[in-house]
């Protein structure tokens, strides 16, 4: 194309093209279904020399679009011989036939819907060649072939219907003879349950290959009247394909509950533990206070080191697999490797004690070389994950957190700067700062980092050891709906100054009306705030009727809001004098929306 | 020169193998590491009271494991006679189905073929080959030990005071559920 110099050269070009689409007409082929669309349209370029545009599967018939030129030479093509059959190639009635696209998604959608049961969670896709609307329609497979282009089109439909959740379908009566035509199913229902294909023709385990390591929720699964049934192998083979099957034709295959045992760990994760509620108020006040400290101002955290104080940090450059989500799949340590004290890579005892940091000095020297980082605890309280214990050996305790962080700019001391040498600074000034270099650019990272804090006699706390894992970003492990549940999940508010009071940890009771107004004073809750006392079927599930009665005499007398009153009755141990002492204590300190 | 670095790289990867040991029979010398008064023991932040306790319900409800250490470092706290070992390594467990004594959950055929699941009376003669694991995907761990300095001096009877194991990333494509 002629590229005249013209700002708007760009925007003709893109007028032309539409001008084209809109003169485009549709042509409908039929007679192909012994290949592949992909080999009809390369079989019809290379004939004719015209490509057909945008073209889509509709049951046996390939739908595209052509100029009408193209398209009076294709229709005298009609009846030329393609893969043993002669192909049926006719001019769309309409100019537009984008209509008709959206009028087979929509017979796809209503089939779908009408097929599928709200309350039983099941999709009926039983004797699917018999149904009335697709056989008015014309779409109804008939045989296997014209089966396998439509049945991938009605999963990509049924994807994209969020509203359905399937635990179960019907597959039963539709003449197959392998899953080859449904195999899409896996992909648009990996967490299915249940799955009937009985009275088919499936006969080679083979074709059930593909289904190999996908269901891996499949619980139930009926294959009767299918001649693969009678294979001496048979059981045998559907317990290695589907890994959880626990009922095969009726019958138990596996023993559920050692089923349950083997692929579950001993306790369930969570992401909290605190070993009592002192710490946790204290500890969640001091990590809140920290990072906001160490993503602001660094300095300011120095006054937790003391002499003895020690700080080190270690990579831990071991990329995740592929299918952790959202794994970092290149990351880079550029600016945390000069400091990396990992004793697992590291050989050199000399590198080894160096890297250990004693003193605020020589901490801050390693702190104001890490790039600026933005944690979110306050908005994504999911992402992390706390452990606080107490120390006896210190008198102190120990706090481990693990999450991620956003590097936000390049560190206050640039170390790297001068280990680059001469030819490299020269490329970062014409490169008005910013490096080039991948392997210090800016990224998420995640992180594991355990702090052993001491108190001190003023009251305040230092931080007696601190050590430091960075890590490629991932999702974490813990990370669950938001569940009011876990109260502590909350972050907490942000107290102007460091001194966090430890010195005597309260006991329990007492210490509750105080942690109360820590606790609630911090941002908006996700819940939606109910009138009523009314918390998440889940919540309530694990409540005794004597603790919703609590609840509800709660809300009555404070008017707080349903998460406010779980918090409250949760923090009071569900002693409701302890919480109306509480609550008297802290009502002037708790934000608006806490009440109803 | 100074070892401690060694010691603790060394001390840490034997925490591991006894992890990875399907052996309940070794179950003892692994007990032996922790101490005997007080130790506290959090597992997905999950507390265990007693080392016994966590070592039991790791032998009997987990399957067989493969630890591989990533990183390891520590800060020996002065005047206490204790250090902080800070380690992450990632786990993968034996997806085949099987717990740690090769029994897996199916149950059997009713049938003539119930006492001859394929190839399972022939090995007897080499009943010592214990089926092989099929190891799943790694799993991210960190792992922090409160050690008592005694390691140092190859002491290692009741050194553990507290140990936190978080897993800290999963794949999706494993079949265990955490």
């Amino acid at each position: 194309m002629q590229v005249g110099g013209f700002g708007n050269v760009n925007q003709i070009g893109a007028l032309a093209q539409q001008n084209q689409l809109d003169n485009l007409v549709s042509v409908s082929i039929r007679g192909w279904t012994n290949a592949t669309q992909q080999d009809l349209l390369n079989f019809i370029s290379r004939k004719t020399r015209i490509s057909v545009r945008n073209s889509v599967v509709q049951g046996d018939t390939i739908v595209g679009y052509v100029t009408p030129q193209e398209a009076d030479q294709l229709v005298k093509f009609s009846g030329y011989r393609f893969a043993g059959n002669s192909l049926k190639i006719h001019k769309a009635v309409g100019g537009n036939t984008n209509p008709n696209t959206n009028d087979t998604i929509t017979v796809l959608r209503n089939v779908l819907l009408r097929r599928y049961n709200v309350q039983t969670r099941m999709l009926d896709l039983g004797n699917l060649f018999n149904d009335p609307e697709l056989v008015q329609r014309g779409m109804a497979p008939k045989n296997v072939n014209t089966q396998s282009k439509m049945f991938p089109a009605m999963m990509k439909v049924a994807s994209k219907e969020p509203s359905m959740v399937v635990e179960s379908i019907n597959l039963s009566d539709n003449n197959l003879r392998d899953v080859n035509g449904v195999t899409t199913l896996a992909q648009t229902f990996p967490h299915l349950k249940n799955l009937c294909i009985a009275n088919n023709s499936i006969s080679r385990f083979h074709s059930l290959e593909v289904w190999k390591n996908k269901f891996k929720e499949l619980r139930e699964l009926l294959m009767m009247n299918n001649p693969i049934t009678s294979d001496r192998l048979y059981r045998t083979e559907m317990l290695r394909i589907f890994p959880k099957l626990v009922i095969l034709d009726n019958v138990v295959v596996r023993d559920e509950q050692k089923l349950l045992s083997i692929y579950s760990l001993p306790v369930q994760q969570t992401q909290f533990f605190f070993e009592d509620n002192g710490l946790a108020s204290s500890s969640t006040d001091f990590i809140t206070n920290f990072l906001n400290l160490w993503d602001s101002n660094r300095m300011q955290l120095m006054g937790l080191y003391t002499p003895q104080s020690q700080f080190s940090l270690s990579v831990d450059s071991s990329v995740p697999a592929a299918t952790v989500p959202n794994a970092q799949t290149t990351p880079t340590f550029g600016h945390y490797l000069p400091f990396s004290r990992n004793i697992s890579k590291i050989s050199s005892d000399k590198t080894i004690q160096e890297r250990l940091r004693i003193g605020p000095e020589a901490i801050y020297e390693v702190f104001g070389s890490l790039p600026m980082t933005k944690h979110f605890l306050q908005e994504q309280p999911d992402a992390y994950s706390v452990q606080a214990w107490t120390f006896p050996q210190v008198q102190g305790f120990v706090i481990t957190l693990h999450g991620h962080f956003d590097e936000t700019a390049k560190p206050e001391i640039d170390k790297s700067k001068a280990s680059q040498g001469s030819s490299a600074s020269r490329g970062r000034r014409y490169n008005h700062g910013f490096t080039s270099t991948p392997n210090i650019k800016l990224s998420q990272k995640s992180f594991d980092r355990t702090m052993v804090l001491v108190p001190s006699p003023n009251g305040s706390v230092i931080i007696a050891s601190d050590s430091l894992t960075i890590r490629p970003f991932c999702d974490s492990a813990w990370s669950k709906p938001p569940s009011p549940s876990q109260p502590q999940a909350q972050p907490v508010q942000l107290q102007p100054q460091m001194n966090v009071p430890l010195s005597q940890t309260p006991p329990n009771t007492s210490s509750i009306p105080g942690q109360i107004p820590g606790v609630l004073g911090s941002t908006p809750l996700q819940f939606s705030p109910e009138v009523q006392a009314k918390l998440s079927p889940e919540v309530q599930a694990k409540l005794s009727p004597v603790q919703l009665e609590l609840l509800q005499k709660l809300h009555l007398e404070t008017k707080l809001n349903a998460e406010y009153t779980y918090m409250l009755a949760e923090q009071s141990l569900w002693n409701y004098d302890n919480a109306i002492q509480g609550f008297r204590n802290s009502a002037n300190n708790l934000p608006r929306e806490a009440f109803v | 020169m100074n070892r401690q670095p060694q010691i603790v790289e060394t001390f840490v990867k034997k925490v591991l193998a006894h992890l990875d040991e399907p052996d309940p029979a070794k179950l003892e010398q692994f007990l032996q590491l922790f101490n005997p008064h007080q130790c506290k023991i959090i597992f997905n932040s999950q507390p265990f009271g007693q080392a016994v306790q966590f070592l039991q319900a790791w032998q009997t409800g987990v399957v067989l494991t493969q630890h591989v250490i990533t990183a390891v470092d520590f800060h020996v706290i002065p005047g206490t006679g204790t250090l902080l070992c800070n380690v992450n390594c990632k786990v993968r467990f034996d997806e085949s189905g099987k717990d740690k004594n090769g029994q897996d959950s199916t149950v059997p055929a009713n049938s003539q073929d119930s006492q001859s699941r394929p190839g399972q009376g022939s090995i007897n003669s080499r009943s010592l080959d214990k089926p092989r694991p099929i190891w799943g995907t790694y799993y991210g761990v960190s792992l922090q030990l409160v050690l008592e300095d005694r390691i140092f001096t190859n002491d290692l009877n009741g050194v553990i005071s507290s140990m936190n194991y978080t897993i800290v990333f999963k794949p999706s494509d494993s079949l265990m559920s955490i």
